[in-house]
């Protein structure tokens, strides 16, 4: 029994280690405004996770918020995690990501003085608001950059796990590169999961050995195997996604296609210290300039008609004159 | 028809890269599981390994690395044997106290060090060296001996670890603890300290794999990157009989079946990922179903004093 009793003890220490990475100041005073993170990942993989952390870095420094973080693992801990900070009175919560929303819809209610708002995803509620990134916009536009670099005319996509945005995502940088090459071959390869990434190294390694030579990657932390995979082969090119990733790897990232994280959490947090928030899905899109994307300026391998088709295709994505065909992003 | 002969190369390679982490992290547990402990936390020595070898590599260079990733992974088994031999805590919960913990303290440390940022790509890696003349026999000679430093490592410790527990005193009485313990400690073996070498060889190898995935392979550190490679070099030793030829023999089918996915990936055949995903999880299953027959665990094993 003393055995079993120490184990646990153990376990308790070891546990209380990994919550480490929380920053709650704790509750207590009301009038301060309360801003919660909750991420599926870690906030360092330089992808999805860290420009979400620095999204409500600047809530913290542009509306004086006092925030919090929780990095989740399994769902489980979604809803948990969701009414730990409801009843902590926190006035805005974010679970970054379309997995955070049916913990969203469950856990909403209970809480009506808290604001829950899922990046992705479409479900809303009374307290509850999804935002919607036309990430497929600006993935198609990729998709033509990197449809005219292509030697071999095969590239690939490779993403962490096949969540609709990310398939979304690469629907559109498909049909974006076929819009400009028809006979362009696109590859497809999931890690399945967001952090191995050794794993994410090998499985790039694999399509540029079936001569892939652009890799479109969307798996955050496992993605930067694909980055060093690519920079080690010399010959292809890698796109980055979330967050700008040229920095990365720079002489063989091609560009990013970015969801300026921090700039829509301002706007939502904005609206909801005013008391403006109103329960929506809120879309943001090339006119927004909440999603973009953005070309690797150290790099001059797309040529200048291609920049300028680009260019006007983006214009047309602002006046709404363009639409993709699978405009509906969930 | 598919070029399979464009593809063979790659796959070797391939198989070979992700066969070494397990290796030696699977070499290292089998030493523990033949003195009788299960160690699990193993997963924890190897992400400890991971950032030891992160950290040691940004101060003193890519070998800088390596010994520190060894020394992290050590440490983290060194507290699970005060743990479970001195404190004679349960094996199966010390061990996953073990993993959990390293698990957190990386990632808490990573951010301290690296800040949200993380450490991007510029870690020095070790490059891969060419065995002058090994390297050009034809066939697998540029797979087997154009690899990096850890490679070659684990090619010499397959061997060594062969002739020491069966050709000396030490790893002879290394396997009668596992067996039977009362009476190994009736012939004169200090069993608890070789308990504690074996348990702290065994982080080391595990150190040593997280340092092969960020100085070898990835070039950068992650939270989490060890990715269950613990727990999978824990069925590798099951599957490789609790023996050091079967282990490094299953290490390697293990490699081969994750490179044999990544491919199957790559092939645009039009079938859903999880199928190929799940292929080396599956193959495990069918090997175990196949190969049961004569127990071969330490008979000690996991056994509470």
């Amino acid at each position: 029994m003393r055995k079993v009793l120490r184990a646990l003890l153990i376990i308790h220490t070891a546990i209380l280690a990994t919550a480490c990475g929380t920053k709650t100041s704790g509750a207590g005073d009301d009038s301060v405004f309360k801003v919660a993170l909750l991420t599926p990942g870690p906030i360092s993989d330089q992808a999805w996770n860290s420009s979400a952390y620095r999204g409500l870095e600047r809530i913290r420094d542009s509306l004086g918020a006092e925030i919090s973080h929780i990095q989740t693992k399994t769902p489980a801990e979604f809803e948990e995690n969701f009414r730990q900070y409801g009843a902590k009175g926190f006035d805005l919560v974010i679970g970054h990501g379309f997995e955070f929303q049916d913990a969203a819809q469950r856990v909403g209610p209970e809480y009506p003085n808290t604001v829950y708002v899922t990046t992705g995803g479409t479900g809303t509620g009374n307290n509850i608001a999804a935002l919607s990134f036309a990430f497929d916009e600006p993935s198609y536009l990729a998709g033509i950059a990197a449809a005219t670099v292509s030697q071999s005319g095969i590239m690939a996509v490779l993403g962490g796990t096949e969540l609709p945005p990310v398939k979304a995502s690469f629907a559109a940088f498909e049909a974006g590169a076929q819009s400009v090459r028809p006979d362009i071959k696109v590859l497809t390869a999931f890690i399945g999961n967001w952090d191995d990434a050794a794993a994410g190294k090998e499985q790039a390694l694999a399509l540029l050995s079936r001569r892939a030579d652009v890799i479109f990657q969307n798996a955050d932390a496992a993605g930067l195997g694909a980055f060093q995979a690519v920079r080690e082969n010399g010959k292809s090119f890698v796109i980055g996604a979330n967050a700008d990733q040229n920095a990365v790897a720079p002489e063989v990232t091609l560009g990013s296609v970015v969801i300026d994280l921090p700039h829509a959490f301002l706007l939502v947090a904005r609206e909801v210290q005013e008391g403006s928030f109103r329960p929506r899905v809120i879309t943001y899109d090339t006119k927004s300039d909440v999603v973009r994307w953005v070309p690797n300026p150290g790099l001059t391998v797309i040529r200048p008609h291609v920049q300028a088709h680009i260019e006007s295709l983006r214009a047309q994505f602002v006046d709404g004159s363009f639409k993709l065909p699978t405009a509906a992003t969930p | 028809m598919i070029e399979f002969g464009v593809l063979l190369l790659p796959f070797l390679e391939a198989s070979l890269r992700t066969a070494t982490p397990l290796g030696f992290a699977a070499l290292g547990e089998l030493v523990t599981e033949r003195a009788g402990v299960i160690n699990l936390g193993l997963e924890g020595a190897i992400i400890a390994g991971c950032f030891g070898a992160l950290a040691g590599a940004g101060l003193g260079g890519p070998y800088a690395g390596v010994l520190a990733g060894i020394a992290a992974g050590a440490a983290v088994a060194m507290v699970f044997a005060v743990f479970v031999l001195a404190l004679r805590a349960d094996q199966i919960i010390a061990g996953t106290a073990m993993t959990l913990l390293a698990l957190g303290i990386t990632g808490t440390l990573y951010r301290l060090v690296y800040g949200a940022g993380g450490a991007a790509l510029d870690t020095p890696t070790l490059a891969p060296w060419a065995l002058p003349g090994l390297s050009s026999l034809p066939g697998l000679g540029p797979v087997l001996f154009t690899q990096p430093l850890p490679t070659y490592v684990l090619y010499l410790l397959v061997p060594a670890l062969l002739w020491w527990m069966h050709r000396t005193g030490a790893g002879l009485a290394l396997r009668a603890i596992g067996e039977h313990r009362a009476a190994a400690e009736a012939a004169g073996v200090r069993s608890q300290r070789s308990r504690a070498a074996a348990i702290i060889f065994g982080g080391a190898m595990g150190g040593l794999s997280g340092a092969t995935l960020v100085l070898a392979q990835v070039g950068t550190f992650n939270e989490g990157m060890s990715a269950g490679r613990g727990f999978i070099a824990i069925a590798i030793v099951v599957l490789g009989r609790w023996s050091v030829l079967g282990t490094a023999l299953a290490a390697l089918v293990f490699g081969a079946a994750f490179a044999l996915q990544y491919l199957f990936q790559a092939m645009d055949w039009a079938l859903p990922y999880q199928l190929f995903l799940a292929f080396p999880y599956v193959l495990t299953l069918v090997l175990l179903a196949l190969l049961r027959g004569r127990a071969a665990a330490p008979l000690e094993l996991g056994r509470q004093d």
